[in-house]
């Protein structure tokens, strides 16, 4: 069977999905907005579908509840979904590692350390209306990323190993340094500890604006090598002698899937689990092929954080629990039960 | 004419690792579907050989051409459409369908912004024919045997649709029966669809048995390059492996044959250390009886001789095999007087004199005169008292009163052959 036509099915479902949690998890939160006006509300945005639709009856107050306030939310997380996701399956297939996930090789820990320089030192201004702690935890995760990826690739070829090493290594350093200077800033602790576990309530309509056709780029660019990264899978050598020029997509790949990551994490804060499990659980659906996994886990990652995201801010009502907690309590019994259930062996 | 033909040429390679040298100065031509085995022990560059010619290995000197272009101007697609390696193995690290993993073969010809077409789906059933895994296209690859993996390889490789195969050991860790098997798919490869096919191949026979040309390569320079018939005998396979082989000839497809001298019992690097090598040891020979001691002695390293054996007699054909001189007499004759002075000459210019347990009868009687001979003149007798020599009398009783004198006059008597090395 050709791949795309099978591609095109799941990613239709998944589609059809994501549609039908979004209107759910929009009706749902502090002001109660019924499903059919949720629905009225989100389709009078989309272009040409308002026209048949007539919203002048319904609580105005709703209409700016669901359009500034939960849309911008759901498709911010839609979208970190999408990355983490991505970025996972990408690190996944070139480290050929089932533990890899889009912090592998220190961006969460970069993002970390910047965002806690950003909240404790510099106070106040932001760039172009995004927060200062966006733009450090950005700087950071790329910062970390480059360093990584200097250190692994001396000698012309990236070692993978390396990549994993000195990823850990950093990351412990960073993470050291960020508990430092909490040490010495209490005050500012809690915001920190808040902002490493993870979250969307900063959302807006702007930041989104800005993130989503950078994250959408760069994931269209990285797909067009999901053929080599196959291949990249039987190992380096092999790689290069079924005709893949192997360290320049390790290269491209790489790169493009710490920028995805560091974007993801310098508007969410490190939401852990997605990454890595959203690969896991559709590699058992879908199979190892990475044309199909990698779009289809980018829309279930999107999916699953939307999700998440959508019970954090609403279980406990009026408080918000961080995002990071839920993807991580109820997914991973979730893999966990799948990973026994299924008599499939995918890595 | 050959040149229209040379689809491969290596010219001056040189290649260093680290610093260390591997390959030395390598040049050679590869026609149109020749069928070329590498051959060589570990560590003589024929990885690396094949690494450098699918461009896998880059940073070399001198220059390889494939299809009379120079690799260096090549993509690593365009190579790949014109040389697919079998590796010896292929781990996946996840687990693709048997025809997922067939059509990776298809990389070279799908664009990076393409899908798979008709064609590629066509090439992908036709090599999966020919490996015969079409039955199991949809089991995954890694839940398969190993043989049943390695001819997913084969087909992988045969879907680059490529002139040249280039064979990376790829059955030495197959059983004996897939060896063979692949070997058969490769020779109809070869003929039948004009592959052109170089091999590494780890075991020496089946190379010989099947190439057209054999490549001797010994410390990264080619220690020879040419037919099997030309290039393979216990000289060059000594030097190239530094191993003592025997060359035979295959009864059935009359090809050379080389098989390994085993020296039962005896640590080879200890005794070839302590063996005197300038000590002359010269064997009573018949019916077999020689043999192991022949092939024990020679490989610790003395100088070893034989004699009188008769021409359809094991123990010459083992001789021969050993490359050590002997004494012959014709088959079934009783020895002449002619052969027994030659041996008494051996048996004279000889430091030590072993009998084995050779059995006597009338015709080699003459063998044991000619040791009680060299005894009662003085010279060093090893009797190897395997078997009772009354049962190995046929002359009525006289062999039996011979031997038992030899003894008499202090002839050392061991019990095995191992216990020879001690008195030597």
């Amino acid at each position: 069977m050709a791949t795309g036509t099978k591609t095109l099915r799941y990613i239709f479902i998944l589609l059809l999905i994501l549609i039908l949690i979004i209107i759910v998890a929009a009706s749902i939160g502090a002001a109660k907005v019924s499903l059919k006006d949720t629905s009225l509300i989100i389709a009078s945005f989309i272009p040409g579908v308002n026209n048949f639709i007539n919203v002048e009856d319904l609580n105005p107050l709703d209409i700016v509840i669901i359009s500034q306030i939960r849309l911008p939310r759901i498709f911010l997380s839609i979208f970190v979904g999408i990355a983490l996701a991505g970025a996972g399956v990408i690190f996944q297939g070139l480290f050929r590692n089932p533990m890899a996930d889009p912090f592998v090789i220190g961006v969460s820990a970069g993002a970390a350390f910047g965002a806690t320089i950003g909240l404790v030192f510099i106070t106040g201004v932001g760039l172009l209306g995004i927060s200062t702690t966006t733009i450090f935890a950005l700087l950071g995760a790329l910062a970390t990323t480059f360093l990584v990826y200097s250190i692994s690739s001396a000698r012309g070829k990236v070692s993978v190993t390396t990549l994993l090493l000195s990823g850990i290594a950093l990351s412990a350093m960073l993470s050291a340094m960020t508990s430092f200077i909490m040490i010495f800033r209490v005050h500012n602790m809690a915001k920190i500890i808040f902002w490493i576990m993870g979250g969307l309530t900063a959302a807006s309509w702007y930041k989104f604006n800005i993130i989503a056709p950078m994250i959408v780029v760069l994931m269209i660019i990285s797909g067009f090598y999901m053929r080599d990264l196959n291949i990249i899978s039987l190992g380096d050598k092999r790689a290069a002698q079924l005709g893949v020029q192997t360290e320049r997509v390790k290269k491209i790949l790489l790169i493009m899937a710490s920028l995805i990551a560091a974007l993801a994490v310098s508007v969410s804060g490190i939401i852990g689990f997605v990454g890595l499990l959203t690969p896991h659980i559709l590699r058992l659906i879908v199979g190892p092929d990475h044309k199909i996994l990698y779009p289809t886990s980018a829309v279930a990652g999107g999916i699953v954080l939307l999700m998440s995201d959508t019970l954090a801010r609403t279980i406990l009502m009026p408080r918000e629990i961080p995002v990071g907690i839920i993807t991580s309590i109820v997914g991973v019994p979730f893999f966990l039960y799948l990973l026994v259930k299924s008599k499939k062996q995918v890595f | 004419m050959s040149r229209k033909r040379k689809i491969l040429s290596v010219k001056n390679l040189d290649f260093s690792y680290n610093s260390r040298k591997v390959l030395d100065n390598i040049s050679f031509n590869v026609e149109k579907e020749d069928f070329i085995s590498i051959l060589g022990p570990n560590g003589s560059g024929k990885s690396t050989l094949v690494n450098l010619i699918s461009k896998v290995l880059i940073g070399y000197k001198g220059k390889i051409e494939i299809g009379g272009r120079d690799i260096k101007e090549l993509n690593p697609k365009d190579i790949a459409k014109m040389v697919a390696v079998v590796p010896q193995y292929t781990n996946p690290g996840f687990s693709f369908t048997v025809a997922e993993m067939v059509m990776m073969g298809r990389h070279p010809y799908i664009s990076r912004f393409g899908t798979e077409e008709k064609e590629d789906f066509d090439v992908v059933r036709g090599a999966m024919e020919k490996t015969k895994i079409l039955p199991f296209a949809n089991r995954k690859f890694t839940e398969l045997s190993g043989g049943e993996k390695q001819r997913v390889v084969v087909a992988q490789a045969l879907a680059q649709d490529s002139s040249i195969l280039l064979l990376d050991e790829p059955t030495s860790h197959l059983d004996i029966n897939f060896q063979i098997e692949f070997m058969n798919l490769f020779l109809s490869l070869n003929k039948k669809e004009n592959k052109t096919i170089i091999g590494i191949f780890h075991d020496v026979n089946l190379a010989i048995q099947n190439s057209k040309k054999i490549m001797l390569l010994k410390e990264g320079r080619i220690f020879n390059f040419g037919s099997g018939e030309d290039i393979i005998n216990r000289e060059s396979i000594r030097s190239v492996f530094g191993s003592d082989v025997f060359i035979g000839r295959n009864p059935v497809t009359k090809k050379l044959y080389v098989s390994p001298v085993f020296n039962p019992g005896v640590d080879r690097g200890i005794s070839s250390q302590t063996a005197n090598k300038y000590l002359r040891v010269h064997i009573i020979g018949g019916g077999g009886a020689a043999s192991p001691v022949m092939n024990l002695l020679h490989s610790s390293g003395y100088m070893v001789s034989c004699g009188v054996i008769n021409t359809l007699d094991t123990d010459l054909d083992t001789a021969q095999m050993l490359g050590i001189p002997y004494v012959t007499e014709a088959p079934f004759s009783p020895i002449s007087f002619v052969s027994q002075n030659k041996n008494i000459e051996f048996i004279k210019s000889s430091d030590v004199i072993i009998l084995p347990a050779v059995e006597f009868g009338p015709g080699n009687f003459s063998n044991l005169v000619s040791v009680k001979e060299a005894i009662s003149s003085g010279e060093k007798v090893i009797v190897i008292d395997e078997k009772n020599i009354r049962g190995r009398d046929h002359t009525g009783g006289k062999a039996e009163k011979l031997y038992r004198r030899i003894i008499e006059d202090g002839a050392i008597v061991v019990k095995s052959i191992n216990e020879v090395l001690k008195h030597l």
